[in-house]
C-alpha cells in the first residue's frame, strides 16, 4: 500500500500545493497551473445551482490527499507492445509530459469552484493512450475508490484514441458508505480522433457520504464514434455536467443512462449534446427510477450550431416513480442555430408503474412485488445490456437489484 | 369443489357508470361457450371484470370456480386457479423477454406457500424444450424468444404469444377476448387450432369465447351461445343461434328483448 498523506482543505495554502507538485517532479506547467486554479478557487463563491443543495456539505473540514491513492487500472499490459499507454495519471505527467500537456485541461475549463479545486489538487487518475488503427476487444478499466480515513478525491481521466482506434473503457466510483463527508470532484476528458470508436461506459457507483461533483466531456473528431453508457447509483448528491460535443463532421454518439436514486439520494445529470460538425447524430436515452424520498433532475440541451448541417439528434428520457414520495424534474432544452435540421425528435414520460403492464402480468399469475419488480428491471434493461463486458453488466444487474 | 363457472347477478361499473347490470351465465368443464353481442354491449368488461382488472368496480354479485368467490381473489391468484384471459389487446413490455416472462408466469403457477421457490421452479431444461415445442406449435419463429415481451410485435404475433402463454399455462379456465380482431384468416387458423389442440388435450378446459364476428366461430366450435346486450345476457342457445346472428344481425334480437320487456 502506498503510504497516504492528507490535510485538512480549509488549512491548506498555495505554497504548499506548489511545494508538494515540485517535489513530485511536475513539470513547471502543471505546478504554475496547481497554483492559478487554487488562487482561483480561493477567491471563487459557492455556484448558485437552483437544483443542487451544497449547504450540508462542509468544506473546510475535507481532507484532500497530496498523492495517488485510490486509482486501481485494470488492463491486459502486453497490449503495451502495440503502443498502448494505460497508467495513471501522475505516471503519464513522468512518461509523456508532451501528450499530458497537448490534451489536459482542453476540453473541461475550470469554470466553477469544484472544477478549480479539482485542478489543483488532483492527485489520482487515469491517462489511456491508444495509438492509430489499434483495435482492443477486451475492455481497459480505471477504477476510483476512497482511502481509509474518509479523504476526499479528485480523479482526473484522460483518454486519447488516435485516428481509426476502437477500446471500450470502463471509468467506475465505488465505495462503501462512508462515516464522513467526502468530496469527489473529478473531470473525465475523452478524444475520440478521426473515424475512431469508443465504448465507455462511466458508472458512479458511490456509498452513501459521498459528493459527487464531476465532469465528463467526449470530443468527437470526425466519423468519430462513441457509444457511452452511463450508471449513476451511488452517492448521497450527484451534480454531474456532461457533454458529447459532435466536433467532427459525421461523427455519432449513441448515449443512454440509468439513474436510480433511493433513500433520500439526490441525483442531478447535466448532459449536454452539441452538434457543431455536418451530418452528425446523436441518440439519447435517459432512464430514471426514483423510490423512497429519492430526486432527480434532469437538465440536459441539446444544441445545434450554426454551421451544422443534416443533423440527426433524438432525446429519450423517461422516469419511473416506486412511491408517493419521490420526485424527478425534467428539464429539456433544444437551441438550433441552423435552419437545416435532417431529424430532431424528443420523447419524455414520467409517472409510476403502468397499471395495464401490472394487471397483465399479474393475470399470468406473477405476484404484484414481483411483477413491479420485473418491470422496473425491465426498464433499465436496455441500458444494462450495452455494456461491454459480461461482469460488470452482472454487477451492475445486482447493485440496481439491492437499491430495489 | 366445483369446476363449473358460476356468474351470479354480476354488476360492474367504469368509473360511475354501470357496464355490467346482472350478467348470470355457467361455463361447464369441456365446454366451449360463445358470447356474442355487438359493440359496446359489455362482453369485453366481462372478461376483464372476471380476471380482476382493477378498473372495473364490481358492485354486486358473485363468481364461483373451484369453491371460491373469485371476485375475493387477486388477478394473480385468480390465474393460479386455473383462470386465463387470452387479451383483445395485449401489453408490451420493454426489457421484459417472452422466455423470462413466461418462466416467471411458469414458477409463480409451481411456487408452494412456505416451499422455497428454487425447489419448486422449473427446471431450465425442461423450460427450454417446452417453450420450444409449444413455440414450434404455433408456428412462432424462436428468435420470438429472446425478444422484449410484444413490444413492437404485430397484432398477429401479439395474438399467437398469448395463445403460446396458454398453452404453456395450460389453464382449466380460458377466456379468449376478441381473439379474431386484427387478425388476417392465416394468423385467425393458427390461433385457432392452437386453441382447438388445448381443448382437445385437456378435455375439461372451459372456455368462454368473446366475439363480434361469427367468422371465429367457424374455427373455435361453441357448444353454447350466448347474446349479451347492454350488459346483460338477453339470449342462450347452441351453435345456430350465432349462425342465427350472423344471418340477420343483432337488431332482430334487441327488438325482442324490448317487446319482451314492454309486456
Amino acid at each position: 500500500m502506498m503510504t497516504t498523506q492528507s490535510s485538512q482543505l480549509s488549512e491548506l495554502t498555495a505554497a504548499q500545493i506548489v511545494e508538494a507538485a515540485s517535489a513530485a517532479g511536475e513539470p513547471a506547467w502543471m505546478v504554475e497551473r496547481r497554483e492559478a486554479a487554487w488562487q482561483a478557487y480561493s477567491a471563487s463563491e459557492a455556484p448558485f445551482w437552483r437544483r443542487t443543495d451544497l449547504t450540508k456539505l462542509q468544506t473546510d473540514t475535507l481532507m484532500v490527499p497530496s498523492a495517488v491513492q485510490s486509482t486501481n487500472l485494470v488492463w491486459d499490459a502486453s497490449l503495451a507492445a502495440q503502443g498502448v499507454v494505460f497508467t495513471t495519471l501522475a505516471q503519464a505527467l513522468r512518461d509523456h509530459p508532451e501528450l499530458v500537456q497537448k490534451y489536459f485541461g482542453t476540453a473541461i475549463a475550470d469554470e466553477h469552484r469544484y472544477r478549480m479545486l479539482h485542478s489543483a489538487l488532483w492527485q489520482d487518475g487515469a491517462f489511456l493512450y491508444v495509438p492509430k488503427n489499434v483495435m482492443i476487444e477486451t475492455p481497459l478499466r480505471a477504477v476510483y475508490s476512497l482511502a481509509d480515513g474518509s479523504q476526499s478525491t479528485f480523479p482526473h481521466t484522460i483518454v486519447v484514441l488516435e485516428r481509426g482506434a476502437s477500446a471500450s473503457f470502463i471509468e467506475e466510483y465505488s465505495s462503501a458508505d462512508q462515516p464522513n463527508q467526502v468530496l469527489c470532484a473529478p473531470a473525465s476528458e475523452i478524444f475520440i480522433g478521426d473515424g475512431a470508436s469508443l465504448r465507455y461506459v462511466a458508472l458512479q457507483a458511490w456509498g452513501n457520504g459521498v459528493y459527487h461533483i464531476g465532469a465528463q466531456r467526449v470530443m468527437f473528431g470526425r466519423d468519430a464514434n462513441c457509444d457511452w453508457v452511463a450508471l449513476n447509483l451511488g452517492a448521497t448528491l450527484q451534480h454531474l455536467e456532461t457533454e458529447s460535443n459532435l466536433l467532427g463532421d459525421g461523427s455519432k454518439v449513441n448515449w443512454v443512462a440509468a439513474i436510480l436514486a433511493n433513500g433520500t439520494q439526490v441525483l442531478l445529470n447535466a448532459p449536454w449534446l452539441r452538434h457543431s460538425g455536418t451530418n452528425t447524430e446523436g441518440h439519447m436515452d435517459f432512464k430514471t427510477v426514483v423510490k423512497d424520498s429519492g430526486y432527480t433532475t434532469f437538465d440536459g440541451m441539446i444544441k445545434i450550431d450554426h454551421e451544422s448541417r443534416g443533423t440527426i439528434t433524438r432525446l429519450e428520457e423517461h422516469a419511473l416513480h416506486l412511491s408517493p414520495k419521490a420526485r424527478s424534474d425534467s428539464i429539456p432544452g433544444l437551441k438550433i442555430d441552423t435552419n437545416d435540421v435532417a431529424q430532431a425528435g424528443h420523447a419524455s414520460t414520467s409517472g409510476e408503474v403502468d397499471d395495464e403492464q401490472l394487471f397483465y402480468m399479474l393475470s399470468r399469475g406473477i405476484p404484484r412485488a414481483e411483477a413491479v419488480h420485473m418491470i422496473v428491471t425491465g426498464f433499465f434493461e436496455p441500458v444494462i445490456d450495452r455494456i461491454p463486458d459480461e461482469a460488470l453488466r452482472e454487477r451492475v444487474a445486482e447493485m440496481v437489484e439491492a437499491k430495489l | 369443489m366445483s369446476n363449473e363457472l358460476v356468474i351470479q347477478e354480476l354488476h360492474a361499473n367504469i368509473g360511475d357508470k354501470e357496464i355490467l347490470k346482472g350478467v348470470n351465465l355457467t361455463v361447464t368443464p369441456g365446454s366451449i361457450h360463445a358470447i356474442m353481442g355487438p359493440n359496446g354491449s359489455g362482453k369485453s368488461t366481462l372478461s376483464y371484470a372476471l380476471m380482476g382488472h382493477p378498473n372495473y368496480t364490481i358492485t354486486s354479485g358473485e363468481v364461483w370456480y373451484k369453491g371460491q368467490n373469485i371476485l375475493e381473489l387477486e388477478a394473480n391468484e385468480r390465474s393460479k386457479l386455473g383462470m386465463f384471459l387470452a387479451f383483445q389487446y395485449p401489453v408490451s413490455i420493454p426489457g421484459v423477454t417472452v422466455a423470462n416472462f413466461l418462466r416467471s408466469a411458469m414458477n409463480a403457477h409451481r411456487s408452494v406457500e412456505g416451499k422455497d421457490p428454487k425447489e419448486t421452479a422449473i427446471p431450465m431444461a425442461q423450460f427450454r424444450k417446452a417453450i420450444r415445442e409449444q413455440m414450434s406449435a404455433l408456428s412462432i419463429d424462436e428468435v420470438f424468444a429472446r425478444r422484449y415481451l410484444n413490444d413492437g410485435f404485430s397484432g398477429g404475433e401479439k395474438k399467437r404469444i398469448e395463445i403460446l402463454q396458454m398453452a404453456m399455462l395450460k389453464p382449466s379456465m380460458a377466456i379468449m377476448d376478441e381473439t379474431d380482431s386484427g387478425l388476417d384468416i392465416d394468423a385467425l387458423r393458427v390461433v385457432s387450432e392452437g386453441v382447438n389442440t388445448l381443448a382437445s388435450q385437456n378435455t375439461d378446459m372451459g372456455v368462454m369465447v368473446i366475439t363480434h364476428y361469427q367468422r371465429l366461430l367457424n374455427y373455435i366450435k361453441p357448444h353454447y351461445v350466448s347474446v349479451m346486450m347492454d350488459g346483460r345476457i338477453v339470449r342462450s342457445g347452441g351453435p345456430e343461434l350465432a349462425l342465427e346472428l350472423e344471418e340477420k344481425g343483432y337488431d332482430w334480437i334487441r327488438e325482442a328483448v324490448l317487446s319482451a320487456s314492454e309486456s
